[in-house]
């Protein structure tokens, strides 16, 4: 665990997980790791934030965040305060809309993979 | 090292965040190597995409303490590249990384967004801003562009300070002497601010008349030609007589801020106008935007053959008609193939929009909340397309957005040496003082070999932020947050006072296209006035917002005084 000075400056290399070689990765990891792997994660994410901005819910959430920032003073607000007061208010206010198109497009997907 | 970090704050006068004390002491120790050997890391998804932080371009980053890949907030340590996740108050492994005993006194405080390329101090719980590592991440976009990047040139901005002015006692007598006070009582009479006058038609000059009020109305011009900047016994006496649009302007700016209600008679102008511009003259129907574009271009050039100096059209320094409506625009093509992008900078002096297409067909079924807040101005594209109802900020979405040029439209890449695919975007670099939009309510199909006029109703705001269309807005959202002055483009644009505008004329059509007539409508002291040809009425703005625009003007809102009753007078 010790750490040499020199280490500071160099550049970042793959660190080796010898503990996750041999744990069984869960279907929930299995389907992540096969998103991202094909591209599909990128895709679903950019979509995402169309239909997000779309259905005015990024303004929402701008909007929330301006509010926030304003009560508590500009200099007193961090990047995880807004997180933590944020996101919940945001999971809920996410249209059932573009849940169920996400849902879908990923269930075709998992459909189009496994055959 | 305390001049780096003060050296941090206000680089082309732009204010950058105080970096926190735990960046602070990294610089200090470690300077901005580690940033720049980040940049082996950094992946720029296809061409437009966002950059990221990744070893190997198929990484799956994950935390090493809980193995998780699927957390939204994934940093790695800046120092020692480890992984973990953020998603405090429940757990945070890299703020436990950040104060592990092993750790805490070897700046690893400072990590970067895996999926963002954004550093963030994992003690404050904040993000951060390093102008290297902002540098290196935009290098990364723009990797292998020809342009290389050039910030130093960036530095040479001159900003003249503002200096109030009195008056002394010699300048005072001067103006006493020199002036003919505008007679006081003539606003009685009727009400009207000064300057209202009806302009008669001359034989179908609606299209003119309509324009012209609106020109009178302009703040900036109006303040020209009325502080005599423009005078047309001296440009004449020196010149000679001979065709000057601006004197014409002088002359009818005397007349029509005389106080004389009695509607005047812009033919000198006209007949000015027609030999600028010999094409047009007859007494046909003739487009309104065709001719603003035409009679500010004879301002222009005027004076250009006065000075015989070359201008940058785009600077505006030239003369009054550039001053007040000249802008810049920025065109970005990107290959879709190597990512190279080309950038171009175009003067204009209006925003030619096309209207939306295909209005209602698009109606969006999301569970959306209607909001009627009159700033937000993304307020209005939603509700835009959940009642079809087109609206200006949907034009201008329309009109900044990037779009995929088709096969047949292929464009020549530098870098690749052939055509290749691209994606083209527009931004607004430099707002003018004075932005008039122009709605393309004339189509021209060529495949139908006709014209027709599109009667659709466009919803215009009173009060317009153009912060959302500017270059360096535009910008932020391709590159992410970063303190980097991208490209050539100057930090003063992000200016937000200069990005709110006021609407002051609406010159509206109604008619078909070959047969109409032009109506203005003039905002003055907050309230409206129908300026029909010779007639002149006060109406309510819910006429004016129910009505047809055609081209409307707006003006920066620091220059739009609404509560000035008599900008003249006093």
């Amino acid at each position: 665990m010790s750490h040499k000075r020199s280490s500071i400056n160099r550049p970042p290399t793959p660190d080796v997980d010898k503990d996750r070689d041999n744990q069984e990765p869960t279907l929930q990891e299995i389907i992540n790791i096969k998103l991202i792997e094909s591209g599909e994660k990128e895709r679903l994410k950019e979509l995402l934030r169309e239909r997000l901005i779309e259905c005015g819910w990024r303004d929402e959430m701008k909007a929330l965040c301006r509010a926030y920032t304003r009560k508590k003073g500009r200099s007193n607000v961090t990047v995880d305060d807004l997180v933590h007061v944020i996101t919940p208010k945001g999971r809920a206010s996410v249209p059932d809309s573009v849940k169920a198109e996400l849902l879908q497009r990923i269930r075709s997907f998992l459909g189009s993979a496994t055959t | 090292m305390t001049s780096k970090i003060n050296h941090h704050q206000k680089i082309n006068g732009q204010i950058f965040p105080q970096p926190c004390p735990h960046l602070a002491d990294f610089r200090a120790r470690s300077g901005s190597k580690p940033f720049w050997a980040l940049h082996d890391c950094l992946r720029v998804k296809p061409p437009g995409g966002r950059a990221a932080i990744r070893r190997d371009p198929s990484e799956v980053p994950r935390c090493v303490t809980c193995g998780d890949a699927s957390r939204p907030r994934i940093y790695a340590c800046m120092a020692c590249a480890t992984v973990s996740c953020h998603a405090p108050p429940q757990s945070s492994h890299a703020a436990a990384h950040a104060a592990s005993p092993a750790c805490s006194r070897l700046d690893h405080e400072i990590a970067v967004d895996v999926d963002r390329a954004e550093l963030f101090c994992c003690v404050c719980g904040d993000q951060v801003y390093d102008r290297d590592f902002d540098a290196a991440v935009v290098l990364a976009h723009t990797s292998g562009s020809l342009q290389p990047m050039k910030p130093e040139n960036l530095r040479k901005r001159r900003r003249i300070d503002y200096r109030p002015w009195t008056p002394d006692l010699r300048e005072r007598t001067v103006m006493v002497n020199n002036a003919s006070p505008i007679d006081g009582t003539s606003t009685s009479s009727d009400d009207l601010p000064l300057g209202l006058r009806g302009l008669n038609n001359l034989g179908n000059t609606c299209f003119m008349n309509s324009v012209l009020q609106a020109l009178f109305h302009t703040p900036p011009l109006r303040n020209y030609f009325l502080s005599d900047r423009h005078n047309r016994h001296q440009c004449q006496s020196k010149n000679g007589v001979r065709l000057c649009l601006a004197c014409d302007m002088d002359a009818m700016f005397s007349a029509v801020f005389s106080g004389d209600r009695t509607p005047y008679s812009p033919a000198k102008f006209l007949y000015s106008w027609w030999q600028h511009a010999a094409n047009l003259a007859s007494y046909e129907q003739q487009d309104a935007h065709e001719f603003f574009i035409s009679m500010l271009d004879g301002i222009h050039e005027k004076v250009e053959k006065d000075h015989r100096k070359p201008h940058n059209q785009g600077s505006g320094d030239c003369c009054i008609a550039h001053r007040v409506f000249s802008g810049i625009l920025r065109s970005d093509v990107m290959c879709m193939a190597c990512g190279f992008t080309s950038t171009t900078y175009d003067p204009c002096v209006d925003f030619s929009l096309d209207l939306e297409p295909n209005q209602g067909s698009s109606m969006k079924t999301g569970s959306t909340k209607l909001s009627h807040s009159c700033n937000g101005e993304a307020d209005k594209m939603k509700s835009s397309q959940n009642c079809g109802i087109s609206t200006l900020m949907g034009c201008l979405d329309r009109f900044t957005r990037p779009e995929r040029l088709g096969s047949d439209q292929k464009f020549f890449c530098q870098q690749c040496q052939i055509m290749q695919e691209s994606l083209k975007q527009m931004s607004i670099r430099k707002l003018p003082l004075v932005s008039c939009f122009h709605i393309k309510r004339f189509e021209h199909s060529s495949a139908r070999k006709m014209s027709r006029k599109v009667d659709r109703y466009l919803h215009f705001p009173f009060s317009l932020d153009m912060a959302p269309y500017l270059s360096s807005s535009i910008l932020r959202s391709r590159f992410g947050n970063r303190i980097f002055p991208f490209d050539g483009d100057e930090p003063d644009t992000l200016d937000d006072l200069s990005s709110e505008f006021e609407l002051f004329a609406v010159v509206t059509h109604t008619g078909k296209l070959d047969a109409g007539h032009y109506v203005t409508y003039l905002r003055l002291s907050n309230q409206w006035y129908k300026c029909d040809d010779a007639w002149i009425s006060q109406v309510n703005e819910n006429v004016v917002r129910a009505a047809q625009g055609y081209m409307m003007f707006y003006v920066q809102k620091m220059l739009y005084y609404k509560a000035s009753e008599n900008q003249v007078a006093s």
